[in-house]
């Protein structure tokens, strides 16, 4: 091992360790956003689950069939339920007042006419009417339309069950209603090696925001770098013989070791500090050839951020500047990248706009192992874009270096 | 023995050249005094000498030897002390000597040796677990130069190294340069401080707009072959006898006078007398260095 190095790394690390700012940003600041995002969007990512929107039904039927409408709509809706207002004036009353969001009215005559398609007995259709706060989504309006339109169809099923059933003498089963019909719908995410459960919001989060926490060495990078720069040492190592490269080399170790570290914590914060905040928890691939496909990622991900980092510093003459460049180009890279705003909620454009983006190759790179459970060639474009980056930043950094010399002479 | 030959450096897009055809002769085992006044080219030489910017045109050998070709077969023969604190302020005293020690490619005793001796040398021994960012500026100038003292450099280069520091401190680092001839290191000092410079220089060269004004031994430099006199006295020198000496007046009462001959002094001194004018200094053919730098490079400001 060569001393020149050893000692640049030794320097690097007793240099980042006493930089408690940096510390704070690389390991604190991807902490409280895992369990803070985690947390917030931890419905959005599992379909099925309850959405905070309530819903209650007047019924001036009182049918069997009514009844039953009211019972399945209550154990197949995302939406909660409230007690129902007196009548159809409270109702409107209380949607004015934002006391209530949706209001099912099923009418009289719902259980009559519940086979008779409309008009054919000679009388006016007589339809279901929602009563709908305008202010509520309208993707959320459409959910609640269509969740009705299942319940009615399932009570309408059961209805010509049981009379077909009993006109054509077949076993009938009572409390149909309780029942769920066999083609109701089960999510399942397609993986590799098997089929499973949709991604948690843990699932996605963690990666995303270690990626982004990586990233972030560009501070500390570029703090230590423009100190040397400042202060006359990047002169005097120069003037000793270490050549500009050596000490690039001397940088990517310690701080390819702490992107190591964050991902270790980062990961450990996913399976036991997140639980405990009631969500679920970070679940790693449990065969060894995928969690070294994990890594592969995680060390990709590491020499695209150090190398980053190692060319914000290079171009930044002042630590305001490398804050700016350095946090300002991380925040946009998580931008547009689908670390903040997942991609796949993003517009056409603003996806093709991702595929820009390192933080994105990075992140698609963690998700074709974790969740598709992908091999290692699937790996392979995501891992090849991060070597690439990482190569053409620091030859870009050498370059400015090499630049920077030469107008000085 | 190092020979700087017709050394001429001009930087990209420069009207003028930084250096041109500067010849110095630095003999081995002394410290050298390089003189200038801001602008002059010394930030040129001393970046040549280490290496920081390449010849063009012209020669610098040491021992013989071109510089690359003695940085090749002894890495360490040359050290740089910046005018800057080149070193990291969040490191302790003795990580930074470990850490610039590592770099020179020292490792195992020999490091160990080399820190212990440039410790001692600089008398750092009760700050050497104090990170550097807490020392005074003296004892700041004192780490500075002893990270220049791990390689035991043949050549030292000393750019300023006492700016910023308290009068105790510069005696410490003043006498510690001069000593280090004798540990057969040879030192090229630049400074502005005139005084220090005569303490410790026998032999100086003083440069303006990239070229070399005077070189020689010190003592040299300072003498002058003319009888000439500063005089300071307690009142205004008589008009009639300012005139029949050719006094040219320097302000507070002191005055420079070209003396025909030596023994035109004693008829001076007599009639300043008759005057009552009373002689508080008196100095005859010889200068300090300031004079001499101030006459060399005229009086104007540089920036």
């Amino acid at each position: 091992m060569s001393p020149r190095l050893l000692a640049l790394w030794l320097k690097e690390s007793i240099a980042l360790l006493r930089d408690r700012h940096g510390l704070l940003a690389l390991f604190i600041m991807p902490t409280i956003f895992i369990l803070v995002m985690t947390l917030a969007l931890r419905d959005a990512f599992t379909p099925g689950v309850s959405i905070d929107v309530s819903y209650s039904v007047i019924d001036l039927d009182h049918s069997p069939s009514s009844q039953a409408l009211v019972k399945r709509l209550s154990r197949s809706a995302s939406f909660r339920t409230t007690p129902p207002p007196a009548d159809l004036t409270a109702a409107r009353d209380a949607i004015l007042h934002a006391r209530q969001t949706l209001v099912l009215v099923i009418p009289a005559d719902f259980g009559k006419r519940l086979l008779t398609p409309g008009g054919t007995d000679g009388q006016p259709p007589q339809a279901m009417t929602l009563l709908v706060d305008p202010a509520l989504a309208p993707a959320l309006q459409l959910a609640f339309r269509n969740q009705v339109m299942a319940a009615l169809g399932a009570v309408r099923a059961d209805e010509l069950s049981l009379k077909a059933g009993k006109l054509f003498g077949l076993p009938t089963v009572a409390n149909t209603g309780e029942r769920d019909w066999p083609d109701e719908i089960r999510s399942e995410a397609v993986r590799g090696d098997q089929n499973a459960r949709l991604p948690s919001s843990v699932q996605q989060n963690v990666p995303a925001w270690l990626i982004f926490a990586m990233f972030f060495v560009v501070i500390p990078v570029s703090s230590i770098f423009i100190i040397e720069r400042q202060q006359g040492t990047l002169q005097r190592l120069r003037a000793i013989g270490v050549p500009f490269r050596l000490i690039l080399s001397g940088k990517l170790l310690p701080f390819f070791v702490v992107n190591q570290l964050q991902a270790l914590l980062m990961v450990l914060v996913g399976m036991y500090l997140v639980p405990l905040f009631g969500s679920e928890a970070l679940e790693l691939p449990g065969s060894t050839p995928l969690l070294l496909e994990w890594w592969s990622v995680s060390a990709a991900v590491s020499l695209a951020a150090v190398a980053w980092a190692l060319l914000v510093a290079s171009l930044a003459r002042t630590s305001e500047q490398a804050t700016i460049v350095g946090g300002v180009g991380n925040i946009l890279m998580g931008a547009i990248g689908g670390i903040m705003v997942p991609k796949f909620i993003m517009p056409a454009a603003m996806q093709t706009l991702a595929g820009f983006s390192p933080m994105a190759w990075g992140l698609e790179g963690f998700h074709i192992v974790m969740l598709r459970h992908g091999d290692f060639a699937d790996l392979l474009p995501s891992l090849g874009k991060l070597l690439l980056f990482a190569l053409l930043a620091l030859t870009v950094a050498i370059r400015l270096n090499q630049r920077a010399l030469a107008n000085q002479s | 023995m190092l020979h700087i030959d017709g050394v001429a450096y001009r930087y990209r897009d420069a009207a003028t050249p930084a250096l041109q055809g500067v010849s110095l002769q630095v003999p081995a085992g002394g410290v050298y005094g390089l003189l200038g006044p801001n602008g002059a080219g010394k930030t040129t030489l001393i970046s040549l000498l280490a290496g920081l910017l390449t010849t063009r045109e012209g020669e610098i050998r040491l021992d013989g030897q071109t510089l690359s070709a003695v940085r090749a077969a002894e890495p360490r023969a040359i050290a740089l002390v910046p005018q800057d604190y080149a070193f990291y302020p969040m490191l302790s005293v003795g990580e930074n000597l470990r850490f610039f020690g590592g770099a020179l490619g020292l490792n195992g005793s020999l490091l160990k040796t080399q820190i212990d001796s440039a410790i001692t040398f600089t008398r750092l021994e009760q700050v050497v677990a104090k990170r550097a960012e807490q020392l005074s500026g003296g004892l700041r100038r004192r780490l500075n130069l002893a990270i220049g003292l791990l390689g035991q450099p043949r050549l030292l280069l000393l750019d300023e190294p006492t700016v910023g520091v308290d009068p105790q401190s510069r005696h410490f680092l003043l006498d510690s340069i001069a000593a280090l001839p004798a540990a057969g290191t040879t030192v090229i000092y630049t400074s502005h401080y005139m005084e220090e410079v005569e303490a410790i220089c026998p032999r100086v060269a003083i440069i303006d707009q990239g070229k070399v004004l005077i070189e020689g031994a010190l003592s040299d430099i300072l003498q002058t072959p003319e009888p000439r006199l500063d005089i300071a006295l307690d009142r205004a020198m008589p008009d009639d006898i300012a005139r029949q000496h050719g006094a040219v007046g320097e302000g507070e009462n002191r005055y420079r006078l070209d003396l025909a001959s030596a023994s035109a002094l004693p008829r001076l001194l007599d009639q300043l007398a008759a005057a009552g004018c009373g002689v508080r200094q008196l100095n005859l053919g010889q200068h300090n260095l300031e004079q001499v730098f101030m006459r060399l490079t005229r009086r104007s400001l540089r920036d």
